[in-house]
């Protein structure tokens, strides 16, 4: 039992109020144990808390203690230098976290925007006077009044009502305005006529109502509870992060502690294992991978707004490469949410509203064009879509007729019909239309050659069999019926009856000083209705959405088609786009609610499924399901009501010309053109930077070996540091940073939207990315490093075994030359990194120019490195002649070639 | 099993809210019905007679449904009078609604709803009321532990009032997800978390095959809190009963209370019970 199915006494009683409402007291107490009537985020952790956490991770924690120990040796052997790693070290945690955390911000501002749908002041009666008071001071047990253009506080039960309409457009998606009764209900409280919603308006008439929910205990609160309880949690690709940086920080960990052991056993002193232990964790650490991710994803959102998608968060880019089903609305998504007529069922014939000539006075265009409440105004015509349609085609057939709008029944989406009562000549009538089934009963006769006839079960079921062919034509049907003479006790006239304008054109809809009437027994008024036809609408495919669905197929990613409309309609459309190819699964709104999520799970999991008859409140279950069965969703809406499932899916997408505020910003991404195939374009976005990532991995793991095999030769052949740990980090923060950018913008390739989704299993660094790395590029790049070394050291008259100072200028030379082989061979492995498989000169040099000024930024730098009194006091380098560069160039080739000769070997074993 | 249920009423609207539900139940359960209200000497006459009132609407409602009430008013602290009553009448269960304090107070330690839970001799429902739009729930969710004590009365109850109110029951279960140190969360579907369904939790629902009452089993990965009151908001559960934490404070603490953060955030009304009745 629920209070919309009891009598306005007994709930008045439930609540112990009074149509004289409460007293201030009893409103008093009730506010001190139920709180305000506001819209109110569950409770989170806090951004300083989030962001502290970027501090606490384990690659943190283990740079925490690199620091640490760094800034112990500093205090125990001063003048070494350690302090200012130190301090380097933790410049690469901050830098690490805040890049981290740049990526996982994202402002919370939906429930701004629901906030916004809830008034500041409310009309109520307390203790028998109207009194105006602040909205969120409203409690159960209130009584408030309702009035055209009031936004309502609370859930509310009506206990008076006339001629009340409601827009419940923020808690169902509906547009249309429904009418509202004070009667007892049996049903759901969601869709009882005598219950009005926080968070919904008051289109038309006035009532009062007694409230028994409010703030978050409201229908609108639990939406608000669902947007801000939801947390969307880690993206695919921060989840492979964490697992990437896990993986290096462990392998680091264990090779600092491997080589700190063995240089104790072989009786190194403590002072050197310890420089050697901290030097191999930093060199194995990519330090840059944060920032170049960050900086990437950035990047790519860049292009994606060009490309008409908004992207909200950065995590959020890569993800829709990795989504595996999208669940898509229909109307103005797949269609162009252009309505128009396109077919005429008449006289037992199918008509092309493009040679439909009918005869002035054609009751069926009579019907289209007086029981219509679109306009036509300063030339354009203004309504509903549907409604648009159908008085387009009913003026340009028959052109205006005067009459007088008397009454009306307006649009319900239970009845699923409209009826006036108009005033044509001297005559007056009633004109119905909606769908077929609500229709067809009402119906006695029907209109054949202009004249009237009994209707049989015969012409029931052709009217029934032509209705479903143009469903299958993907065309939205509506019946039209009237009947000509009212019996004048059927209508009683308001008493506000005023000034009546003479005679007006009848498919405005009546106007506030025209005389209206109200009707007692719509059924009785209903009865005995004379069938004059149907019309086909049709809302067409977005021209470009077929070509999008059959990239979505190429690309292993199902589509699923979630509409309001009914299914046959919604079938032909999907069959019109080939979304659907054989007999897709159909699941209607109504058979939803009834299904076990088991049966729901076993549903979704066939190839072609279709939701019709659905309203948005049910989208949250269907990506909930689809998500417990590992799939990665991404999910379109506009409404408010969309919201918890924009926020539950993998990723939220909103549509920028006809979602709401609560919408927008509730999603990750907004499509600036309502538009499916930019979905798709986005899609493709993202594998692309997936691809990228790993490309830009490769690139900058390639650098880790040369890095860390100077401390390998440093502990095991006694030989001076060649690398020291600062010149690394000029490597890992600086030279590397913007090629591996530039490796980032690579364009997509051809074959991206030619395989699956990645699988849940597949490693962003995994063995192919590591082998290639660490195996293949970093050893010539390691032999270019130490080559560069001992050409100096050797060149300076060094004998093997001599340990150098490290003010030392041959020392500092032959470091500044292993650092300028580790830059140029770099230099040539973003070329090598570009393609995985394909040669880089198939691909074309020039074809990224982002690469040169990557490149051209690395050279600069090492420039600055190498020959400026800056460089050479902070990285301890010393400048180099021409001929030690020229010397190292070809390692650059040397890699180059031989990168190329493995793809060449991996493409000849893949034929 | 329960053979006499004592409801507590205040002036509070909230309160005679739950009093319907101990009516319903003892409806169901042939139990006979007792109405308390417990004035404290300074009580002001207005409040006396709010709750005055409340006790006849109810004893009325209990009377037009045939069920044997009785109203008593005692004068004294709240906890020790209804904690004389209980042993007096013999209590088995009794019905309070929580105040804002419960709701604002961390652990809602030291209110007089946890004071009941702790020091009354029989079994306890607390009640959180959010909603006075349904006055019967349809959908009810159970959360559940994986380990849990006199689970036979927790499904008793459950039952009947699923029974009294013809609802469906949905036995939930929030677990923490898999994770391993180099994969990360392993993702499991709903069939194979079916598999891992607890103890505690497939014997609840063993009970309520017995009862013959419709439910289905719901086990997802996520905090407890959080899930649960998702669970609720998105499946349009009427009410939640859940069980009274068993943690202490320093647990509580350290480890968060479910309990406690379901209370503050739940989404419609909720009946946390502490059940007394040994299996």
């Amino acid at each position: 039992m629920k209070i919309n199915s009891l009598s306005k006494e007994d709930a008045l009683r439930q609540l112990v109020s009074s149509e004289n409402g409460l007293s201030d007291a009893e409103a008093a107490k009730r506010l001190s144990e139920n709180g305000f009537n506001e819209i109110s985020a569950v409770a989170r952790t806090p951004l300083f808390m989030r962001f502290l956490g970027q501090f606490t991770h384990f690659l943190a924690i283990l740079l925490w203690i690199g620091a640490g120990l760094s800034f112990l040796s500093a205090y125990l052997h001063p003048g070494e230098g350690m302090s200012r790693l130190g301090f380097a070290i933790i410049g690469v945690i901050f830098i690490n976290a805040i890049f981290t955390f740049i990526q996982e911000y994202r402002a919370e501002k939906a429930l701004e925007a629901l906030k916004k749908l809830l008034p500041f002041y409310v009309r109520i009666i307390r203790s028998g006077a109207e009194n105006k008071i602040q909205s969120r001071e409203v409690v159960p047990g209130d009584i408030i009044m309702l009035a055209e253009g009031d936004m309502i506080p609370a859930d509310a039960r009506l206990i008076e009502c006339s001629m009340m309409k409601v827009n419940n457009a923020s808690l169902t998606g509906e547009s249309e305005a429904r009418l509202r009764d004070h009667t007892p209900w049996d049903g759901e409280i969601l869709e009882s006529p005598n219950i009005v919603f926080a968070g919904t308006t008051v289109t038309s008439g006035s009532g009062k109502a007694l409230v028994f929910a409010t703030g978050m205990g409201t229908e609108f609160g639990r939406i608000a509870h669902l947007t801000s309880a939801v947390e969307p949690g880690f993206s695919p690709l921060q989840k492979e992060i964490v697992k990437a940086t896990r993986l290096v920080a462990t392998i680091a960990a264990l090779v600092g502690i491997f080589f700190f052991g063995l240089g104790f056993f072989i009786g190194r002193s403590f002072w050197d294992n310890f420089i050697f232990a901290i030097g191999i964790t930093v060199a194995l650490i990519p330090e840059g991978l944060l920032p170049t991710v960050t900086l990437s994803l950035a990047m790519a959102s860049q292009r994606m707004v060009k490309r008409k998608a908004l992207i909200k968060n950065l995590s959020s880019v890569e993800t829709l490469g990795c989504v595996t089903v999208i669940c898509t609305d229909k109307t103005g998504t797949l269609t162009q949410n252009r309505m128009t007529a396109a077919k005429i069922w008449e006289n037992d014939q199918f008509i092309d509203a493009k040679d439909y000539s009918p005869q002035a006075g054609n009751m069926l265009m009579q019907t289209a064009l007086l029981c219509n409440n679109a306009r036509f105004a300063d030339n354009e015509y203004k309504g509903d879509p549907t409604e648009t349609a159908v008085l387009k085609l009913a003026r340009e057939s028959i052109g205006d007729s005067m009459a007088r709008r008397i009454s009306e029944i307006p649009f319900d989406s239970d009845r699923k019909r409209m009826t006036t009562l108009n005033k044509v000549a001297d005559r007056q009538y009633i004109f119905t239309k909606g769908a077929m089934e609500s229709i067809l009963p009402l119906c006695s006769s029907s209109l054949l050659g202009g004249t009237e006839q009994q209707m049989g079960d015969a012409f029931r079921q052709k009217v029934t069999e032509a209705c479903r062919q143009l469903m299958d034509m993907g065309l939205r049907v509506l019946a039209f019926a009237y009947k000509a003479a009212v019996n004048s006790d059927q209508l009683s006239v308001i008493s506000r009856k005023r000034e009546s304008k003479a005679q007006t054109t009848n498919h405005q809809p009546p106007e506030k000083d025209v005389s209206e009437a109200s009707i007692h027994d719509p059924q009785d008024l209903e009865k005995d209705l004379v069938f004059a036809g149907l019309i086909g609408l049709e809302d067409p495919p977005r021209p470009e959405v077929r070509d999008a669905v059959g990239k979505c197929h190429d690309a292993g990613i199902k589509v699923i088609m979630i509409t309001g409309d009914g299914s046959r309609t919604a079938v032909a459309i999907a069959r019109e786009i080939a979304l659907v190819t054989g007999e897709p699964v159909v699941i209607e709104g109504a058979d939803f609610v009834n299904m076990s999520e088991r049966e729901l799970r076993k549903k979704l999991s066939e190839k072609e499924i279709i939701f019709a008859r659905m309203t948005p409140k049910h989208k949250m279950r269907v990506v909930s399901a689809l998500q417990e069965e590992g799939e990665r969703v991404a999910v379109t809406g506009d409404g408010v009501n969309d919201a918890p499932a924009l926020k539950k899916a993998d990723i939220g997408i909103s549509m920028g010309v006809s979602g709401t505020d609560v919408a927008k910003e509730a999603s990750d991404m907004v499509l600036l053109d309502d538009n499916f195939a930019t979905i798709v374009n986005a899609v493709e976005e993202g594998r692309a930077v997936y691809e990228n990532i790993r490309k830009f991995i490769t690139y900058i793991f390639a650098s880790n070996i040369p890095e860390a095999v100077p401390y390998l030769a440093y502990i095991l052949l006694k030989i001076p540091l060649p690398l020291t740990i600062m010149q690394i980090l000029a490597v890992d923060l600086g030279t590397d940073m913007l090629p591996a950018l530039a490796l980032g913008t690579e364009k997509p390739t051809p074959s991206v939207m030619k395989q699956p989704p990645r699988s849940r299993d597949e490693r962003l660094l995994d063995y192919s990315v590591i082998s290639r790395a660490y195996l293949f590029l970093g050893p010539i790049e390691a032999v270019a490093c130490m080559f560069g070394f001992f050409y100096v050291m050797y060149a300076g008259g060094w004998k093997w075994g001599t340990m150098l100072q490290p003010g030392n200028i041959l020392y500092m030379q032959a470091t500044t030359a292993s650092l300028t082989a580790i830059v140029i061979t770099q230099a040539s492995n973003v070329f090598a990194c570009r393609s995985s498989k394909e040669s880089v000169l198939g691909l074309g040099l020039f074809t990224n120019r982002m690469i040169f000024m990557g490149i051209g930024f690395e050279l600069c730098l090492q420039l600055f490195i190498v020959y400026t009194h800056w460089g050479n006091h902070i990285f301890s380098t010393s400048p180099l002649p021409l001929h030690i560069w020229l010397v190292l160039l070809p390692f650059a080739f040397l890699l180059f070639f031989a990168e190329e000769f493995r793809k060449s070997r991996l493409r000849k074993g893949e034929k | 099993m329960y053979r006499r249920i004592l409801a507590a009423v205040n002036e509070h609207l909230n309160s005679e809210v739950a009093a319907r539900y101990a009516l319903h139940l003892a409806r169901v359960c042939a139990a006979e019905f007792y109405l308390c209200f417990v004035a404290d000497k300074n009580t002001p006459p207005a409040v006396f007679d709010h709750a005055q009132a409340a006790m006849k609407r109810l004893f009325i409602e209990a009377e037009k449904t045939e069920i044997k009430a009785e109203s008593i008013t005692r004068t004294g602290q709240a906890v020790e009078e209804i904690g004389a009553i209980v042993r007096n009448e013999r209590i088995d269960i009794v019905f309070a609604a929580t105040r804002r304090e419960d709701v604002e107070r961390r652990f809602y330690a030291g209110t007089v709803a946890r004071s009941l839970s702790l020091k009354l001799p029989c079994s306890v429902a607390l009640m959180r009321v959010v909603h006075m739009g349904k006055m019967r729930p349809t959908k009810i969710l159970v959360p559940l532990k994986a380990r849990i004590s006199r689970v036979r009365e927790r499904a008793w109850f459950t039952a009947k009032m699923a029974e009294c109110c013809n609802a469906k029951v949905v036995v939930f279960h929030a677990t923490k997800p898999i994770t391993t140190f180099f994969h990360g969360e392993i993702h499991l579907t709903p069939y194979e978390w079916e598999k891992r369904l607890p103890e505690g939790v497939s014997g609840f629902m063993e009970y309520l095959r017995k009862y013959e009452i419709e439910h289905e089993g719901r086990l997802l990965p996520g905090k407890t809190a959080r899930s649960i009151t998702i669970e609720a908001a998105a499946k349009r559960h009427d009410l939640i009963i859940m069980g009274a934490s068993e943690r202490g404070l320093l647990t509580s603490l350290i480890k968060g209370n479910p309990v406690e953060e379901v209370l503050r955030e739940t989404p419609c009304d909720l009946i946390i019970l502490k059940p007394r009745h040994e299996d």
